[in-house]
């Protein structure tokens, strides 16, 4: 790390005031645990917006439902709040309707890999222009704590009192089988890492997944903590090739032992927009947007 | 001289049975005719089931087939002989003089028929053989042979024909060589008297009419009404709905993506509605089943989105090729939660392609889901269908909120008189807000205070209540006698085609007679009904389900004693059996019917 440099509260709450991103955070004071990591993530996506000149109105976060999912009240763009499960077929719908807006879905393990596994493979597969941030703290944080998909073997939770007999999910191994353009993979446990991670997964076209390890403070005191994770995660070897999707599927293995942060993959590939705009070429329509500006209406 | 015929063809899969009946109804409605047919196949793709094609013919529309047809046609006997009884007495029944096998006692069609019947055998097979070489255009030969015996032109015919095969080589030569031959042959043997074949009725202004199916009339009127965006997964019998659209929509420059469920389906037409667009999905009832808690988030996060629902045999996987109207509990009380919504069920196939319309200038009026709900009768049954020149849909019913000046706090959710809130759009500056499926405040804030929950409750539900007077819509109509009335009918869905059917033929009987149609099941015209129900001495309620779901709405809205009348005969109702209903009601006697 090297030399420790002193932080004063008025030079940086200066500089937070001069660098806008106060402007992509609402009014709402995010409702998470103190400690809790997704605050972080708050920041960081505050911060990617704001960096990559977004008008706020033209931003949609869509969630489903648990901690996670909270997340769209917390920033200053249009939100969508929807069910447990359901964040990726609804950015699916709201992208499709107006390609111009930048479409951010957040989601849990749970959201992602239990109750709305089914949707995560087609939202990949069809190249879906949209960032997919998922908060992986391996536990049901806002039903208080139980086993989720990605829990590992031998936690005790509520509903698993004797142990947890189930192995967890490798959602890395899984999004790269799946087709996703963009897969990377950060902890909330570093903020500047995380914020980078987010921009590139903004900046890229087509589906992007980023995997956030988080510690759930309140009802995790076992496994997936800071002192934990702090210790597990470390940087994926500088000589990976993230055009290498086999490299990558190697790498992703590797993470059932300690989890590496960084970019996994990346393809340039055309999007489900372009897919379709070449429909209406094809079927000899005119491509347009929403009817009458919709959505521009009184700009 | 009035015309009013219908024509059933009975033959085994692979007949060509259901392709002439096609070619029939195109053709009639070429020359000009009202046409409304509906057929019956069996579930398999291949095999040897029964098929029946049926296309009744009128000057003015009809709303359901007869029960009785004029002229019956069989291309296999085996299949036919139980409906000879089918042909009306003085009409006429057309079979084939040679079968392929020699067949043993009373397997002949021609052993069945009734003294009072017209039979005409006629060699099908060698007719077809020696215009084309080939026994498979038999069903071509026989449209030709009723266009002959009928001494209707033939031309219209062949513009049909055409129509059917083009782009297919030389069948369209070989079809029309057997269409020659069943013609010629035709006009050798003297005409049926007692069928009667008028001019056809003028043709309307400022429309043109178009042969049509339930289904694509929904397809029709989606675009008419300016669909941007399209999320489906296949299910019979509203699949194709969605292929229709598939094919259409990137033509408008519109979108459509096949998604992995319907769950999907739902979420994602409920983020296109979010996002601004008029957005659809189509489905069945176990799809319906599947979007139930999605659906709940648009009611309460005030999501305009459209919902086609064709209805098949239920529960669970049911019968999914067989007619029934037993989904409509669940259209309109499915779910969880205090969840109003609108739902709509077309009476016939003119009345799909504007309802399908309305739907989405509903959906974005008053900020809800609206459910248009189809049975399978209806989805393929064809009319004749006058498409007005100019799509009668009003393309932008949005209320927006002006956010210009970016105040704070946008108030997507504010509480106003008629309960329907000014919406702003993703992209539209100043009106930032989160759309959620929590309770909430005007600001779209999580809230769970008792007085906040009241008052959002109260707002989704009274804003529906304007949806009963939206513009250009009916949501009930009364058809027949006026004043008081010894029965009434109350029907909702195709039933009410059967049902009106039934009642002028009570009135030619003398008994006062009406009939109510209910387009708009949710939110329920209580006014108009219980008005209506005043005036019936007795009170009819024909559907197809077991428990009588549409009569239970009825008596929750308009409590009174009315009768049910409940088949679940997986196919449409009967008329006779509605008409001995009313019989029974009107206190006429009844012959008790053979079993």
């Amino acid at each position: 790390m090297g030399e420790i440099r002193p932080v004063y509260l008025e030079d940086k709450l200066k500089e937070v005031e001069d660098s806008g991103r106060l402007d992509y955070r609402s009014k709402a004071l995010p409702t998470w645990c103190p400690g809790c990591g997704y605050f972080s993530i708050v920041e960081a996506v505050a911060t990617a917006l704001c960096e990559l000149g977004i008008p706020n109105e033209d931003a949609v976060m869509v969630s489903g439902i648990g901690c996670s999912s909270r997340f769209p009240f917390f920033i200053n763009s249009y939100g969508i709040h929807t069910l447990h499960g359901r964040a990726l077929p609804s950015a699916l719908g709201v992208k499709t309707a107006n390609p111009a807006l930048t479409v951010v879905a957040v989601g849990g393990d749970g959201d992602g890999f239990a109750i709305g596994g089914g949707h995560v493979p087609h939202a990949a597969r069809r190249n879906l222009d949209i960032t997919y941030l998922l908060f992986d703290n391996g536990i049901y944080g806002l039903t208080k704590g139980q086993t989720s998909p990605t829990s590992a073997v031998g936690f005790k939770t509520p509903t698993s009192p004797y142990a947890n007999p189930d192995r967890p999910l490798n959602p890395l191994l899984m999004l790269l089988s799946h087709g996703a353009s963009w897969v990377g993979q950060s902890y909330a446990g570093d903020p500047e890492h995380l914020r980078s991670m987010i921009r590139q997964a903004m900046e890229h076209r087509g589906f992007s997944y980023l995997h956030i390890l988080s510690p759930c403070v309140t009802f995790d005191k076992t496994h997936r903590t800071y002192v934990n994770l702090g210790m597990q995660v470390h940087a994926l070897p500088a000589t990976h090739d993230p055009t290498d999707k086999l490299a990558a599927m190697g790498e992703a293995m590797k993470n059932e032992q300690a989890p590496a942060v960084g970019l996994y993959y990346r393809e340039q590939r055309p999007t489900l927009d372009d897919a379709l705009d070449a429909l209406v070429e094809k079927a000899g329509g005119e491509k347009r947007g929403l009817r009458g500006g919709r959505g521009r209406k009184l700009r | 001289m009035s015309t009013d015929v219908q024509i059933a063809i009975v033959g085994s899969a692979g007949d060509g049975t259901i392709a002439a009946g096609d070619i029939l109804r195109r053709a009639m409605a070429e020359i000009g005719y009202r046409v409304i047919s509906f057929d019956l196949y069996p579930a398999e793709i291949r095999g040897f089931g029964k098929c029946i094609a049926r296309l009744r013919v009128t000057d003015e529309q009809a709303y359901s087939l007869k029960q009785q047809s004029d002229i019956l046609v069989s291309l296999d006997d085996s299949h036919a002989i139980p409906h000879v009884g089918e042909a009306r007495e003085w009409g006429a029944v057309i079979y084939e003089t040679h079968s392929v096998n020699p067949l043993p006692e009373g397997a002949h069609l021609s052993g069945h028929i009734d003294p009072g019947q017209v039979p005409y055998n006629v060699p099908i097979r060698e007719l077809a053989e020696k215009s084309t070489g080939s026994a498979r255009s038999r069903n071509i030969v026989i449209v030709g042979y009723i266009i002959g015996l009928m001494r209707l032109p033939v031309e219209p015919v062949l513009r049909a024909l055409v129509g059917k095969f083009k782009g297919k080589g030389d069948i369209a030569q070989k079809n029309e060589a057997a269409l020659r031959a069943g013609y010629e042959e035709g006009l050798r043997w003297f005409r049926l008297d007692d069928i009667e074949f008028g001019p056809p009725p003028a043709q309307e202004k400022g429309a043109h009419v178009e042969m049509i199916s339930g289904n694509a009339a929904i397809v029709r009127g989606a675009l008419d009404a300016g669909i941007d965006n399209f999320f489906g997964y296949p299910i019979t019998p509203a699949t194709s709905i969605m292929e229709r659209l598939a094919s259409e929509m990137p033509r408008h420059g519109a979108r459509l993506v096949q998604t992995e469920d319907e769950i999907a389906a739902i979420s994602a037409t409920l983020g296109a509605g979010y996002a601004g667009a008029r957005a659809a999905t189509a489905t069945s009832g176990p799809g319906l089943s599947l979007m139930a808690e999605m659906l709940g988030f648009g009611v309460i996060a005030e999501v305009p989105s459209v919902v086609f629902v064709s209805q098949r045999g239920g529960p669970s996987t049911g019968m999914p090729t067989k007619h029934e109207q037993s989904d409509l509990n669940m259209a309109v009380f499915g779910g969880h939660g205090d969840a109003p919504r609108i739902v709509i069920a077309p009476t016939s196939v003119e009345g799909c392609y504007r309802c399908a319309g309305r739907a989405f200038e509903m959906a974005e009026a008053y900020q809800t889901p609206v459910i248009v709900l189809l049975d399978l009768y209806l989805s393929n049954r064809y009319e004749t269908v006058p498409f007005p020149d100019r799509p009668p849909f009003d393309a932008d019913t949005n209320r927006y909120a002006d956010t210009r000046g970016g105040a704070a706090g946008f108030q997507r959710y504010a509480l106003t008189v008629d309960g329907v809130s000014p919406r702003s759009i993703p992209g539209q500056a100043g009106g930032m807000h989160v759309a959620t499926g929590l309770e909430h405040n005007e600001l779209g804030r999580p809230n769970d205070q008792p007085d906040m929950h009241l008052a959002q409750s109260r707002k989704r539900h009274e804003k529906l209540k304007a949806a009963l007077s939206h513009p250009g819509f009916e949501p009930a109509k009364r058809f027949g006698d006026t004043g008081q009335v010894e029965v009434g009918l109350v029907a909702w869905g195709s039933s009410f085609g059967e049902c009106l059917e039934a009642m002028y033929l009570a009135q030619e009987e003398g008994i006062r007679c009406a009939a109510v149609k209910v387009v708009m099941v949710s939110p329920f015209p209580v006014d108009f009904v219980a008005t209506f129900l005043a005036d019936c001495k007795e009170v009819l309620v024909p559907e197809v389900n077991y428990q009588g779901q549409f009569a239970g709405i009825l008596q929750m809205q308009v409590p009174r004693a009315v009768t049910r009348m409940t088949r679940i005969p997986c196919a449409p109702l009967r008329v006779e059996e509605i008409l001995d209903e009313i019989r029974r009601l009107a206190g006429r006697i009844v012959e008790p019917q053979a079993a």
